[in-house]
């Protein structure tokens, strides 16, 4: 009779305190939110690079240089914009990351084999886009050099054209491209087949593949993030155990018909039930983000498996602290370093061994792999019974011993 | 109704309880009187089965409280000193919750959270959360949730500290309503005017112990005493404490730089001889005043202290 009084007092007491109860729901929503942003890119702007152009030359070349903006992979992220002397004054105020001069007669000395300078102006605003300009300015460079030692006759004949002024002969040209044909022809024989071919793998399976077109990037935030927001929810429903001791209400339920198991008891399963409640919301939320979770059965037995290690985690910790003060400190601590370890942050595969090691101590690794498993690898019940028989047993070993302590408190009358 | 036996408890080196003994009948309210710190509260939460003692045994309608405590505990009604409601519901969540620990349930218990709200004057404000009360409004709820269930015994553990008089007025009010209904009231207070108007007995302790148990006029009688005088002046000088040592008649009970009490002999020569003699000993006196025999008295005569010290 008392367990489930205690239970139903506890959700009157969230229903009475809506503010205070949406918004202890709401924080792993919106922290996952705030995460799907910053890395999935919705609506975030793309990150580009705008490149001013000082082009005094004018000609052929520099045209091209221009244009290798516009190729369709570039012009995604490069927007070059072509300025006159004034480019200068807009780098002074920051508005691109670098601005490239291409002086007068650039075309001209360069096919003539006279060396020739490009000018990278960098924005020091900007740490890394301006580098990027620069390096790749440095690779079309090493290419016009090696391309100006290998067609040197070529370039030269194409220098005469230009200083004629008038259209060149046909024999000329025909001339001109029989010689840079059989030119390429010899460097076929070097330049290809390739001896280091570039091949771009990602490092998922098939399965995975075909998951990743479906499910967005909150699936791979939210699971994590809401294993470490119901342990804030564990710890604002075990925080009422320190709250009732120190404002004596625990002593004066002590004297109604109440044991300490009873009290107990229904603390518990209150705290499991809140805990399982914001944790199915939470799964609830992001199916209606798109987040595919998997297979439901599995799912509901991971929630409450999490739930159950959650509620375990927090009460054994309250029980060792003196005050709601103390508790507050020490499972915030507990809360923050478990969920970077477990993976809720940064996804495990992105840590040294050792550090995995240890995470594989915690609650939230045992659940964040549980629900990778589920949402990434189209795993169903029997893949995760591991994770579940880890999370069911610590946890409902964590309560035991919690309650135990406290119990014992309560006998030696430190209520 | 409540046999307390040669009950103890100690707390490290402090002795809190120390060897106390009393009895209370049926529909009897017994005062628990003393200082603060004198052991009052350690001694309830000791009889009410929330603090282990180290020795002697408490026997409520019979039953020990340690050997059954669910079935005796059904029969109590425990107000305690701190306010031990939850703020943040309603008045009447807060008795709905703790009916249902008594196995309260539907009708019977809406009719019993209406009727002990209808008592202590609190059913219009139902619906509101207790954190929008008064200390008084919410000391009133306390006593509620101790009488909801209609208990055979009820522990009140300085139910009016810090209120103003018309709640502690209407306290007292309940509290004398429901004993007139059978219920056997156990009463601390440090209050020696409500333990006078409240008690059908009173028992006095101070630093653990039980200095004497009995009805108002047999306390006072105990104390054997007619007055007692208390002046105010200046005494700090051993002279002083010496010429009232030498006046005939009286006790001197304490005195101390700027107050002296002294208790006046019964079978003396009374206040009338005493008081000239008092008045022409050379002493400095700014201020006479003359108590009729009470439990402050007593308390003096007991101890050599006043309550509130």
């Amino acid at each position: 009779m008392t367990a489930p009084a205690i239970v139903r007092r506890d959700l009157v007491r969230y229903l009475r305190n809506p503010v205070r109860t949406a918004m202890l729901f709401s924080l792993p929503l919106v922290m996952a939110a705030i995460f799907a942003l910053v890395f999935g890119g919705g609506g975030v702007d793309e990150i580009s690079i705008k490149i001013l152009l000082f082009d005094e030359d004018d000609s052929l070349l520099s045209r091209l240089i221009e244009g290798a903006g516009g190729s369709s992979q570039a012009d995604q992220r490069l927007e070059i914009v072509p300025v006159g002397e004034e480019g200068y004054e807009m780098m002074e105020d920051g508005e691109a990351s670098a601005l490239i001069h291409l002086p007068k007669d650039f075309t001209t000395d360069y096919l003539e084999g006279n060396p020739v300078t490009i000018e990278v102006v960098k924005n020091p605003a900007e740490r890394f886009l301006p580098k990027v300009v620069e390096e790749g300015v440095g690779i079309g460079g090493v290419v016009l050099s090696v391309g100006s030692r290998i067609f040197r006759p070529e370039l030269e004949q194409i220098a005469e054209f230009n200083r004629d002024g008038a259209f060149p002969k046909d024999l000329a040209v025909a001339g001109l491209s029989t010689g840079v044909n059989r030119k390429m022809r010899g460097l076929e024989r070097i330049l290809f087949p390739p001896l280091v071919e570039l091949e771009s793998v990602t490092l998922t399976d098939d399965a995975a593949v075909e998951a990743s077109d479906t499910a967005n990037i909150l699936s791979f935030f939210l699971p994590g993030l809401s294993i470490m927001g119901i342990l804030f929810l564990a710890q604002s429903a075990t925080r009422d155990i320190l709250r009732d001791r120190e404002a004596g209400l625990l002593r004066h339920l002590l004297t109604a018909p109440v044991s300490p198991t009873d009290y107990l008891v229904g603390k518990c399963l209150s705290v499991l039930l809140v805990t399982a409640l914001g944790f199915a919301m939470l799964v609830l939320v992001g199916v209606a983000a798109g987040v595919d979770w998997g297979a439901p059965t599995a799912v509901a037995a991971l929630v409450l498996a999490s739930a159950i290690a959650a509620s375990g985690l927090l009460l054994l910790i309250m029980s060792l602290v003196g005050s709601e003060r103390q508790g507050d400190a020490l499972t915030t601590i507990v809360i923050i370093v478990s969920s970077l370890l477990g993976g809720a942050f940064i996804p495990l595969q992105q840590m040294p061994s050792f550090l995995r090691t240890i995470s594989s101590t915690t609650i939230v690794y045992w659940a964040t792999t549980g629900f990778t498993e589920l949402i990434v690898h189209d795993g169903g019940l029997a893949d995760i019974v591991p994770n579940l028989l880890v999370l069911v047993v610590a946890g409902a070993a964590f309560m035991l011993l919690g309650a135990l302590l406290l119990k014992r408190k309560m006998a030696r009358g430190v209520v | 109704m409540i046999r307390i036996e040669r009950l103890s408890k100690s707390f490290d080196a402090l002795v809190a309880v120390d060897d106390v003994s009393f009895d209370v009948a049926e529909g009897e309210i017994f005062g628990l009187l003393g200082p603060n710190g004198a052991g009052k509260t350690t001694t309830i939460n000791m009889i009410c089965g929330v603090l282990k003692p180290d020795g002697g045994r408490v026997l409520i309608g019979g039953k020990d409280i340690w050997l059954t405590p669910k079935v005796v505990k059904r029969s109590l009604g425990v107000v305690p000193q701190e306010i031990s409601v939850y703020e943040d519901l309603t008045a009447r969540d807060n008795l709905n919750f703790w009916g249902s620990l008594y196995g309260l349930t539907g009708s019977d218990l809406t009719s019993r959270v209406d009727e002990a709200l209808t008592r202590v004057g609190l059913s219009d404000r139902a619906k509101d959360k207790v954190k929008e009360f008064s200390g008084g409004m919410k000391r009133r709820l306390n006593l509620c949730m101790g009488l909801l269930h209609r208990p055979k015994v009820l522990l009140l553990d300085e139910p009016t500290v810090g209120i103003d008089p018309q709640a502690r007025f209407n306290i007292l009010e309940v509290v004398r309503e429901v004993a007139a209904s059978g219920t056997t009231v156990l009463y601390t207070t440090h209050y020696m005017e409500e333990a006078q108007e409240l008690c059908d007995r009173i028992a006095i302790i101070d630093h653990g112990k039980i200095l004497t148990v009995g009805t108002l006029e047999e306390l006072t009688k105990l104390a054997g005493e007619a007055e007692v005088l208390k002046l105010t002046g200046c005494f700090e000088d051993q002279i002083a404490r010496e010429r009232l040592a030498a006046i005939e008649g009286i006790r001197v009970l304490k005195a101390d730089d700027r107050v002296a009490v002294l208790s006046i002999d019964a079978d003396g020569p009374g206040l009338l001889a005493v008081l000239p003699q008092v008045l022409s000993a050379d002493l400095e006196v700014e201020d006479v005043s003359i108590q009729q025999p009470n439990l402050q008295s007593v308390f003096i005569t007991l101890t050599g202290k006043e309550l509130r010290d």
